[in-house]
């Protein structure tokens, strides 16, 4: 955990530096603002984001953009089933970023059923984006840290076929992007289209993946190793569209 | 449409279709089941701090087959409604056996088959979606 924390704060002086170090090198480069405001959907919940981001614009045709900014995101749900959030226990193995390539470990998987979520997250994002043409460009954001408020919520743990009825599901304050399940907390990330229709304005079609997370405080998972487990996440691949204003 | 306009209705969508559940049907059912052995787990619905149901709950036992009974059940109306084989007469730790499916008439639902059955011993009415329990039966 220590190393994980260690590589994130390096990741992120180092987004923050990105301007200095391309001016040092004698690469041209401008700057931007651009506001985005996207709405997607998926499977028994929604999602609003808003967010500001401050671009570098690199290369001699300024076609890259890397920005930096925070993002407000609401995740919206009913019945939404969230599943043991702890890496040691949700993966095969827990090594940074190769985690995602980790199998799943379902036989340490309970499901908490959260009633009515709704997350408030408000995270750093990092964003990068090129330009395709005049008019058209690609990007990938993603949230790297933040935090969470949102409605407390019933919900019901099933686990080793009883269930049980949690009165009070929080979502999970602290958000930190640690790559795959070694994650906490409610983190968004977008691949993005954008198409530029009038100056300053454009349209954006958007893939998200969507984390989101809360916590039981009455009850508990107890996994096979012992460990009371009390955060519990949902992973979501939602569709969406948005607009983004830059100047 | 004004971008505010375009902001409110994509809200509005999104909240419509993530808060509302369908209340339960309101037939009036007359499910029968086949009965082997005798009804000896048998209770009725009584007092619980939300809705008014009344009726009888018991197990029924036919070829290795339990079954929930709801006999003569009439409830009022909630979203979400489910019926649970509790431990506790607050559903703590129970067993789901799905949605009701009517407020009124005589329904059935069946159990696994593999449940001790005398470690449940309340039949619940309860509103998931809000946490609210309508009724409790205590059927042993």
């Amino acid at each position: 955990m220590y190393w994980n924390k260690f590589y994130f704060f390096l990741g992120v002086i180092g987004i923050f530096n990105m301007g200095n170090q391309l001016k040092a090198q004698g690469i041209k480069n401008s700057n931007r603002n651009e506001f985005a405001f996207s709405s997607t959907i998926g499977e028994n919940q929604g999602s609003l984001s808003l967010g500001y981001n401050y671009h570098w614009l690199i290369g001699k045709k300024q076609r890259l953009e890397l920005g930096i900014g925070t993002r407000l995101t609401s995740v919206l749900g009913s019945k939404l089933n969230y599943t043991t959030a702890p890496a040691n226990l949700a993966r095969t193995y827990t090594a940074p970023f190769l985690i995602v390539f980790a199998g799943q470990s379902y036989e340490n998987w309970d499901t908490l059923q959260v009633q009515r979520p709704l997350v408030f997250a408000l995270n750093t994002t990092a964003t990068i984006k090129y330009h395709v043409s005049k008019k058209l460009s690609a990007g990938f954001n993603i949230d790297l840290f933040g935090v969470s408020l949102g409605r407390s919520s019933s919900a019901i743990l099933t686990s080793n076929g009883i269930t049980k009825t949690e009165s009070l599901a929080k979502p999970t304050a602290v958000n930190l992007l640690l790559t795959g399940d070694l994650d906490h907390g409610t983190l968004n990330s977008e691949a993005f289209l954008d198409y530029q229709f009038k100056k300053g304005w454009g349209i954006r079609l958007v893939y998200q993946f969507l984390f989101s997370e809360y916590r039981t405080n009455n009850i508990y998972q107890i996994a096979p190793d012992g460990t009371k487990v009390y955060r519990f996440r949902n992973k979501a691949n939602n569709f969406g569209i948005g607009i983004n204003y830059s100047f | 449409m004004t971008m505010t306009k375009f902001g409110v209705l994509v809200l509005f969508c999104l909240v419509s279709a993530f808060t509302k559940q369908n209340a339960t049907s309101t037939e009036a059912l007359m499910e029968t089941i086949e009965v082997s052995n005798s009804m000896s787990l048998k209770g009725k619905f009584e007092n619980g701090p939300f809705g008014i149901v009344s009726g009888n709950a018991f197990i029924s036992f036919s070829n290795n087959q339990k079954n929930l009974v709801l006999e003569n059940l009439s409830s009022s109306n909630g979203p979400d409604l489910h019926v649970y084989l509790s431990k506790e007469i607050q559903p703590i730790n129970f067993i789901d056996l799905g949605r009701l499916k009517s407020i009124n008439g005589t329904q059935v639902y069946s159990i696994d088959s593999n449940l001790n059955i005398k470690d449940f011993k309340f039949a619940l009415v309860h509103c998931q979606q809000f946490n609210h329990l309508f009724r409790s039966a205590n059927i042993q």
